[in-house]
């Protein structure tokens, strides 16, 4: 089978691009007998949902032609403080995402047995930046973003109870009623249905008359990638309501996890380990440049000069196109992002959770819309999410901040680096060692492709949470390719010698 | 739980990615199967793909536990190995000593994971089927077995001699040991070796009980809400 050139082969799947939902599907295939030629025209697995070197984000900035992809070396040259490493010593994911514990995900990964081979942390506190703006007036000589502060974000009764000054005992009680609702929103649906499509935020006021800093507290949780005025009653309930039932499942305190060494990166990685492992032939930096259908075949024009035939082929709108560019560079729709290292641990930011919760590898910091005076018409919030070295991401006594705004450019890269400065003013200040600044485009839900062809969406959506539905897509296509209606989706045996008795460790 | 670091209490245990690498046919699923199964067969099948395997090793203060990622030798593309060697703490490049050319082979495999693999990877340069060399007492012996008595001795099948692969290891800072998967010689000592040479601060609770335990609790592990899943659900409001 390994002499076969690949001309020869009479494929019955090509996968086009190593991206999530490719990758997936890669694994959901990995015990089927079908021939699968998976294939990436990039030099590195994940498309946009890499994770990178230093080394290897600026190539991939430099590919970004036409966009606005930035790098900035910030480091201090001479003096002893905290320095840049290797630039192995990054993997900075470009699509970092929070996987709810209830996540779809994190059941594929345990019933496939994927989840072996990855490992798994907790994400810690939720803070909620805020300018403190009554503080402001006679703050005469400082800029107004260093009078900032974060509140821990309570989202059960002993947070309530311990929380700082910040939250008075009237307001306890009324946090109190709002949380205990939301876990329970779906039996109460009189109460909200009138603010169905109108802002959370109003709903918050009207109902439950909380003032304006605790309304903030609750729309953070919603963790929405849109502006408040945008986050609607419907849309925010079930989001937070997720959040609160997350917490505990996978053990005490935490409501999401990360995957360690870069996050979704890993996971594609380790579904295309999976098809390898059940013979599928691998092939990076090659390309489709053309494909023919005739009859029920598609016939591949590859980038390596092979032309290979094939029954299916499964690709997105961007693995098809054969510039290495990221999909259509309409700034104007994306949002912006910037990742940053921090030359600092921010150990502030990571408290343990609860008693027995794991350390957090992770923190959560939103910054309401409307927090800087000097803001525009247009306020958008901006979610930062805090990476510690925990997660291989970056040396130890560092940190990795990935930020996303809804706002493109120019006004959202300014923006984002406003709030990461505005973060750090509040701990110390450490330094930026690096930044990198990229639009990110939301990907669209293909229209279909037609006969034996088979489109995901080119990457994720703007949203900082995973979303289980691309577990549905990758199951409607691989439905598809193995013809079988009945078949469990992703659910495995061990493999021979992988089995572990990690359960006896545990006891 | 608050103490259970005194006394009885189990010793830390850390894991530990390897990725072996190397020729088509060196032994590579041999020495896996020897240190896992602690079996050999004669005729095995080369390698789809890749092949995960888990083995527990003790060493006297912690236990290791490998995770190991054997590669096919025949991998068309080299569109694998990036993958596998992608955060693994330690790399076992493998050859054959009956055959040069994958000394050659095995020295490209060095050369990419010193270029792209974490900074601090452990590497073992690993000359295996060492039953079919002349055996000898010492690996000094052994050299001169090789060297000295190749045309003379026909049951002497080697032909990578021992210095010249050491000299190699040496200069690149590798670990370097000969093995046979078939008997089991000095199969052991180098997944122990591997396990020494493993920086302490690479290591997950290795740095006394109390660092020990934090840096374990990082990991969240998924299959534990499995069963009580609804039970533990929800806030405490
Ligand atoms: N005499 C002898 N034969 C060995 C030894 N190790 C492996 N072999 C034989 O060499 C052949 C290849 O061994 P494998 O373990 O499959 O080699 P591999 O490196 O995994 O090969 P690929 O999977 O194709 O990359 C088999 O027939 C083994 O029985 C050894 O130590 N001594
Ligand atoms: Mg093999």
């Amino acid at each position: 089978m390994q002499a076969e050139s690949l001309n020869d082969t009479d494929w019955d799947i090509v996968i086009a691009g190593t991206g999530l939902y490719q990758s997936l599907l890669a694994l959901a295939l990995s015990r089927s007998d079908k021939k699968v030629l998976h294939l990436d025209k990039n030099s590195y697995y994940g498309e946009a949902e890499a994770a990178f070197s230093l080394q290897e984000a600026e190539e991939w900035v430099k590919e970004q032609n036409n966009s606005s992809a930035s790098i900035e070396n910030l480091s201090p040259s001479e003096e002893d403080g905290p320095k840049l490493s290797f630039p192995r010593a990054y993997s900075l994911a470009l699509a970092p995402q929070l996987i709810y514990t209830s996540s779809k995900l994190i059941e594929c990964l345990v019933t496939s047995k994927a989840f072996r081979q990855l490992e798994f942390q907790a994400m810690g506190s939720w803070w909620l930046y805020s300018a403190s703006k009554d503080s402001e007036p006679d703050s005469s000589g400082t800029p107004a973003e260093a009078s900032g502060n974060l509140v821990r974000i309570p989202t059960n009764r002993e947070d309530v109870a311990f929380s700082d000054s910040t939250i008075d005992l009237r307001s306890k009680r009324s946090v109190m009623k709002v949380l205990r609702f939301i876990m329970d929103y779906d039996n109460q649906e009189e109460l909200w249905e009138g603010y169905k499509e109108r802002p959370f935020a109003e709903f918050l006021t009207n109902h439950f008359k909380l003032p304006p800093t605790l309304v903030d507290l609750f729309l953070a949780l919603t963790f929405s990638p849109t502006c408040s005025s945008q986050t609607t009653t419907a849309f925010a309930l079930p989001r937070i309501s997720r959040h609160l039932r997350s917490i505990g499942r996978l053990g005490p305190g935490f409501s999401s996890v990360i995957p360690k060494w870069g996050g979704l990166a890993e996971v594609s990685q380790v579904g295309c380990r999976a098809g390898a492992v059940g013979g599928a032939v691998y092939m990076l930096g090659s390309g489709i440049s053309k494909t023919e259908s005739i009859d029920d075949s598609t016939t591949l024009h590859l980038t390596s000069g092979d032309i290979v035939r094939t029954k299916h082929l499964v690709a997105n709108p961007v693995s098809l196109s054969s510039n290495s560019s990221q999909p259509s560079q309409n700034s104007s729709e994306g949002t912006s992002r910037s990742i940053s290292i921090v030359g600092s641990s921010l150990p502030a930011l990571f408290p343990q959770l609860t008693e027995g919760a794991p350390i957090p590898a992770g923190a959560v910091v939103i910054r309401p819309a409307g927090s800087f005076p000097s803001e525009t018409s247009d306020p958008a919030p901006v979610q930062l999410i805090i990476h510690s070295s925990e997660t291989g991401e970056c040396p130890k006594n560092q940190c990795i901040i990935y930020a996303s705004t809804p706002a493109s450019a120019p006004a959202g890269p300014s923006l984002l680096d406003a709030a990461v400065n505005a973060l750090l003013a509040c701990i110390d200040n450490p330094p930026v060692l690096w930044r990198m600044h990229y639009p990110f485009v939301p990907a669209r839900i293909p229209s279909d492709a037609g006969d034996g062809v088979h489109l995901f969406p080119a990457g994720m959506s703007a949203d900082l949470v995973f979303d289980d539905t691309i577990l549905d897509r990758v199951e409607t296509i691989w439905r598809a390719l193995v013809g079988d209606t009945n078949a469990a989706f992703l659910v495995f045996e061990d493999r021979e010698g992988q089995a572990e008795d990690e359960e006896d460790e545990y006891l | 739980m608050a103490d259970a670091s005194q006394g009885s209490a189990p010793k830390p245990s850390s894991s530990v990615k390897l990725v072996l690498l190397g020729e088509a046919a060196v032994g590579k699923s041999s020495l896996v199967m020897r240190f896992v199964n602690n079996d050999f067969q004669e005729n095995k099948e080369p390698t789809i793909g890749a092949a995960f395997l888990t083995q527990k090793c003790p060493l006297p203060t912690r236990t290791i536990k490998f995770e190991i990622w054997d590669t096919a030798g025949q991998e068309r593309f080299a569109s694998l190995a990036p993958m596998y060697y992608r955060n693994a703490s330690a790399a076992l490049v493998v050859y054959d000593i009956t055959k040069p050319s994958s000394l050659t082979k095995a020295q490209h495999w060095v050369a990419e994971l010193q270029r792209q693999a974490s900074p601090g990877i452990v590497i073992a340069l690993v000359g295996n089927k060492l039953d079919l060399a002349t055996p000898s007492t010492s690996p000094e012996g052994a050299d001169e077995a090789a060297e000295d008595e190749n045309d003379d001795d026909e049951a002497d099948a080697r032909k990578v001699p021992t210095k010249t692969a050491k000299a190699y290891a040496d200069e690149d800072g590798l670990l370097f040991f000969e093995t046979s998967a078939k008997t089991g010689e000095n199969v052991a000592e180098v997944f122990t070796a591997i396990a020494n040479a493993i920086p302490e601060t690479q290591l997950k609770g290795t740095r006394g009980s109390a660092a020990a335990r934090a840096q374990e609790e990082s990991r969240v592990n998924l299959s534990a809400g499995r069963d009580t899943m609804g039970a533990k659900e929800g806030c405490a409001c």
